[in-house]
């Protein structure tokens, strides 16, 4: 039997004004459980809490009502003051009579009713609640990086400065992603590689970090504190123990495929590395296209290997390990124009290419050794259109968001053009500059100042003329039709979430959003964390980021799983959901609707109605990973699975109350 | 006798000797020439007591929950109704498909046992073949939309408020509280119904019109997407409210809401109120 | 207490409130000063998809003369996903006590976010107001 006391607090005159606190305290004595009663100014006060403290001793109380304020501003205060008065903090309520009563109504005998009211929800509430208790769970020292770009990087980097393990996986044969194709950095204007490169290197080289590259994460189970993680590494028909890296089976492979890595303006071997500084600097062989593999002929790279590191039977490898927490840093891909910009000609036309295409060509490394092509013809254009928001800000078309890094790299696009190829002439065909960054704006003006025609205006339509280029569209700003001829186009495609994105978000246990970027937990105060606890953000899977942002987010992801890991132990909410074995029929219902793939379906043994041994199906909940929403309760017609502290006899208590 | 009895009985009796099965379970002729109860037959020696006539109004499905451990295999003569209470059954994960022989059954309706015409349940029929069977008697008959089984639900719909409540209050005045509807009904599988627990509170003990208008809407809630329209809560009920009524109110809304869903046709597709669409109507802004 | 009366009838609602967004909703109606009517109860909940629609039913037997479910706005639940499920349940729900002769005025569910102190305000004023031109709710109650 609960003995209930109900504490009023006046909160000054701020409830005390508008709700007559005696009245209120002194018709609490007559609800169910009550056995005492007291109203006091300040009750969050030192002698307040102390006077909390005094009662459950001298009272024998049992259970605590406390009539205040909000319980989003002091339900953990007076919890604390059970606690050290000896009971359990869950054998708490609080009535909010300041910012749900008095500070909302005027007339102060309505107001008493009201108040009344919602005391007697409380301690009817009360009266029902149960001793709840915390558990702890083991936190795993060991974080897992889930894409090895820059953000990847910089984020397992971080963590493993701090101190803590870290497996950095990449499903790429390199590390490194997108950046090291990148020829020079806005505004800068220092050489991508050179920055990039030596991050890669960093991380093969930290003690602290594992590599598995060319690997991919298939199977996520566990919670914040301890995930199990299966990662599965594709076969690489290369030893990497043996080889020393030294190149000659790429010379010698007689098969040409084109180069993803220059995106398919160069070629390669089908033994090979993505691009001369990769890490792991060894090659693998493309199973898709190696002779030997596919038709059992050829060989030649085996027999030429100085080694012996070759082997055409390698298996792919499963790997299983324990982590406490997980990055995800997946990047992002470019759209598909050539799905669906018919006017651009459906990527008909080889002289229209995408931005990382030309990033590619301009690079000293790339397939042209730097030197401005046709991939036509070879010949340096001289006359260059630039196509910003191709795929971004057309939601009736491809996508609605603006994907904030186009601007500034086709300004420094259109700015290297002008410094290659003084006598060339470079349009822009843009919606708005967006130069929103620490020396951004200043690098596209000093661009215009270059001599790059920027147009106010949409491209309506491309064709092939000859060996040239027609690009007409419309400049908005005189309100007329242009016609330009360009040698080359080059169009700034939307960034979209990385291919595959969406699967290994179900895989780790949350929901990306609407356009598949990973949904953070909040935008404003949890930029880096998902839903999912122990489950964090890095760089441009989140959304469009240009290289300083996706840094910065990856360290500060790194700072939460370093806080994260810094802990031996996590202690757990105890206001979740539990399943009563007794009373779930198994029908598993529940199971679909939770977000954090909480409950399973375990077998039970038990006996039937007759006494015979069976194994019966039951849903059971995982109290690290339920946060407490209690969507699963409601699922459950038989009330199996109710809510700790939101239980269906407490809220039908709740609801009586008012009416009794 | 007719076709469907004697090719009911072969089969039985070949399940049954063959040891494919160790029992079956269809219909008998009971005390009165106007019922046919469900029969239970374990000894092929007997399958002359099956029987299959205008009476065999009772649902098979249900009685597999009498012993959902017991070792053996279970023929079913499964109609329309029954295969889609089986599907019921297996979705909601009470009956596993591997512990059931189903003899699908092409029905053409059974009379009710009173006026001796269509019985209501067999009018309102969108599925009289089973949509899942192991073998199958009878010649296959399309499903049929019948929108017309919900013109009791638009007219009522129609009414005043005033006039619904007056309109159910009557007809829940009427309820004894046997829980007939509740027990007969395929997608009513908990092992514990929420109006037997009292010490939760779902429900009062009290025998009165609201505490059985309460039983009434949530036992029509908690089957609102599963259940599969074989109308035999309907059928059972001793004092006669109409309950599919309520259970079509559902189905129709549903169905309008959130598309087109007919529970039990397969036992995949998860009920609608089960899961989500970002884009279902948006009228609580 | 005085006895209530036809005469002095106040109506009582009941307003079941997420905790993250609808409730904190309703603490800024309060950090505002803005006012409303004394008649509304909030009963706090984790998240609108804790709100099994027997407690609505339980409500209007006990003698609430309205009731509202309110929650973050889809796509900002706390939780994800649980007011996707909401929204299902109470388009059907509301459309069933309709069914029954419910007043639709008496039942709402409302997307009310922890900085729209108006909205809370404003949907329980007009639900108060509603009620109180409805009269008291008489069906479904345990006793007439």
């Amino acid at each position: 039997m609960r003995r209930i006391g109900v504490f009023i607090c006046h909160c000054g005159s701020n409830i005390a004004a508008t709700v007559d606190c005696a009245k209120v305290a002194e018709a609490a004595r007559g609800f169910p459980g009550v056995v005492y009663s007291a109203d006091y100014k300040y009750m969050c006060s030192e002698p307040g809490q102390e006077f909390i403290k005094a009662a459950i001793a001298q009272e024998d109380l049992n259970a605590i009502v406390v009539a205040s304020c909000t319980p989003r501003m002091h339900e953990l205060t007076f919890r604390k003051t059970l606690a050290n008065g000896g009971l359990n903090p869950y054998l708490f309520e609080m009535a909010n009579l300041r910012e749900q009563c008095s500070w909302v109504h005027t007339d102060k005998e309505k107001a008493t009713v009201k108040a009344i009211d919602l005391v007697k929800m409380a301690a009817a509430k009360a009266n029902k609640n149960e001793e709840l208790t915390s558990s702890t769970m083991p936190v795993h020292k060991k974080a897992l990086v889930i894409g090895a770009g820059i953000a990847g990087m910089q984020a397992a980097l971080d963590i493993a400065d701090a101190g803590h393990q870290v497996v950095l996986v990449e499903r790429e044969p390199t590390i490194g992603g997108k950046m090291p194709m990148l020829d020079k950095t806005f505004p800068t204007m220092d050489c991508s590689a050179c920055i990039s490169t030596p991050k890669m290197v960093e991380v093969a080289q930290h003690p602290n970090i594992e590599l598995l590259a060319y690997a991919e994460v298939t199977e996520v189970k566990g919670f914040i504190g301890s995930f199990t993680v299966q990662i599965r590494q594709k076969a690489k028909y290369v030893d990497h123990d043996k080889c020393t890296g030294c190149g000659l089976c790429e010379t010698k492979c007689p098969s040409k495929v084109p180069n993803e890595y220059d995106l398919g303006l160069g070629q390669r071997a089908c033994i090979y590395k993505p691009f001369a500084q990769a890490v792991p600097n060894k090659p693998v062989i493309d199973p898709l296209h190696c002779r030997k593999l596919v038709d059992n002929k050829c060989g030649l790279c085996a027999k030429v290997c100085p080694t012996g590191a070759v082997n055409y039977q390698d298996a792919e490898r499963l790997f299983t390990d324990t982590f406490g927490a997980i990055v995800m840093a997946t990047g992002y891909d470019l759209y598909p124009w050539e799905e669906i910009y018919g006017e651009y000609g459906y990527g008909r036309f080889p002289d229209v290419i995408t931005g990382l295409q030309f990033e590619r060509m301009v690079n000293a490394s790339g397939p042209t050794g730097g030197k401005l092509k046709r991939p036509s013809d070879g010949q340096e254009p001289k006359s260059v259109v630039f196509i910003k928001c191709v795929g971004s800000r057309e939601p009736a078309k491809a996508k609605g968001y603006c994907s904030r890094a186009c601007c500034m790299y086709t300004a420094k696009h259109a700015h290297q053009v002008l410094d290659k190829i003084p006598d060339a002439a470079v349009y822009v065909f843009y919606m708005d500059v967006r130069a929103a960054g620490k020396a951004y704006d200043e690098f596209y003006e000093a661009t215009l100042k270059d001599g790059a025609v920027y147009l106010r205006g949409r491209v309506s339509k491309i064709y092939q003329e000859g060996s040239k280029l027609i690009v007409k569209g419309e400049d908005s700003l005189l309100g007329r039709p242009v016609q330009v001829t360009a040698d080359l186009v080059v169009l700034a495609t939307a960034m979209i979430p990385s291919q595959g994105s969406r699967e290994l978000a179900q895989t780790v246990g949350f929901l990306p959003d609407l356009d598949g970027w990973y949904q953070e937990a909040h935008p404003k105060l949890r930029p880096v964390e998902t839903p999912t606890a122990g489950v964090f953000l890095a760089g441009a899977c989140q959304g469009p980021k240009d290289i300083p942002d996706t840094v910065a987010q990856a360290g500060a992801a790194a700072a939460k799983v370093c806080g994260l890991l810094s802990k031996s132990q996590l202690e757990t909410n105890p206001m979740t959901a539990r399943s009563n074995p007794a009373i779930c029929s198994g029908c598993g219902l529940c199971v679909a609707v939770c977000p954090y793939k909480a409950i399973q379906l375990i077998s039970l043994a038990d006996r039937d109605r007759y006494g015979k041994r069976i194994n019966r199906t039951v849903a059971d909940v995982n109290h690290g990973l339920c946060q407490g929403c209690g969507a699963c309760t409601v699922t459950c017609r038989s009330g199996a699975i109710d809510l700790q502290g939101f239980k269906n006899n407490q809220i039908l208590e709740e609801v009586d109350a008012l009416w009794r | 006798m007719n076709a469907i009895q004697i090719k009911m009985r072969e089969v039985a009796g070949q399940l049954l000797s063959l040891g494919e099965v160790d029992r079956v379970i269809g219909w008998e002729k009971g005390r009165f020439a106007h019922q046919s109860p469900p029969a239970f037959i374990t000894d092929e020696t007997k399958v002359e007591r099956l029987i299959w006539d205008e009476y065999c109004l009772t649902g098979t499905a249900k009685y597999l929950l009498d012993d959902p451990y017991r070792a053996g295999k279970t023929g079913l003569f499964a109609r329309g109704c029954d295969a889609r209470a089986i599907n019921r059954l297996i979705q909601d994960g009470q009956v596993k498909r591997e512990n059931i022989v189903i003899i699908g059954i092409c029905c053409t309706g059974m009379s009710d046992s009173v006026s001796r015409q269509m019985a209501a349940k067999c009018c309102d029929c969108t599925h009289p073949t089973p949509v899942v069977y192991d073998l199958m008697i009878g010649e296959p008959v399309k499903p049929v939309a019948k929108p017309e089984r919900f013109k009791a639900v638009a007219e009522l719909e129609q009414k005043a408020a005033q006039e619904k409540s007056e309109y159910w209050t009557r007809q829940f005045a009427k309820c004894i509280r046997c829980y007939a509807c509740r027990n007969i009904c395929p997608a009513c599988n908990c092992r514990e119904c929420f109006a037997d627990q009292y010490r939760v509170g779902w429900l009062g003990k009290q025998h009165h019109t609201a505490e059985n208008q309460v039983f009434g809407l949530t036992r029509a809630y908690h089957i609102a997407d599963r259940c599969i329209e074989c109308g035999e809560c309907a059928r059972v009920c001793p004092v006669g409210i109409p309950l599919m009524e309520l259970n079509r109110k559902l189905i129709k809304d549903i169905q309008q809401l959130f598309g087109d869903y007919h529970a039990g046709v397969d036992s995949e597709t998860a009920p609608p109120l089960g899961r989500y669409s970002l884009d279902d109507m948006e009228e609580f802004m | 207490m005085a006895l209530m009366t036809e005469a002095n009838w106040e109506p009582k609602v009941l307003a079941f409130c997420c905790n993250w967004c609808s409730y904190s909703g309703a603490d800024l109606v309060g950090l505002n000063r803005m006012k409303y009517p004394e008649n509304v109860r909030i009963v706090r909940v984790p998240c609108s998809a804790r709100v099994n629609p027997q407690f609505i039913i339980r409500a209007f037997q006990r003698g609430a003369d309205g009731v509202l479910v309110a929650g973050c706005h889809p796509g900002d639940c706390h939780y994800s996903t649980g007011n996707y499920y909401t929204r299902r349940r109470f388009l059907v729900m509301k459309r069933l006590l309709e069914f029954i002769g419910i007043e639709s005025q008496r039942f709402q569910a409302r997307w009310i976010s922890g900085a729209e102190a108006v909205k809370f305000r404003d949907t329980v004023t007009k639900l108060c107001e509603d009620i109180k031109a409805l009269g008291p709710q008489r069906k479904l109650r345990d006793q007439k």
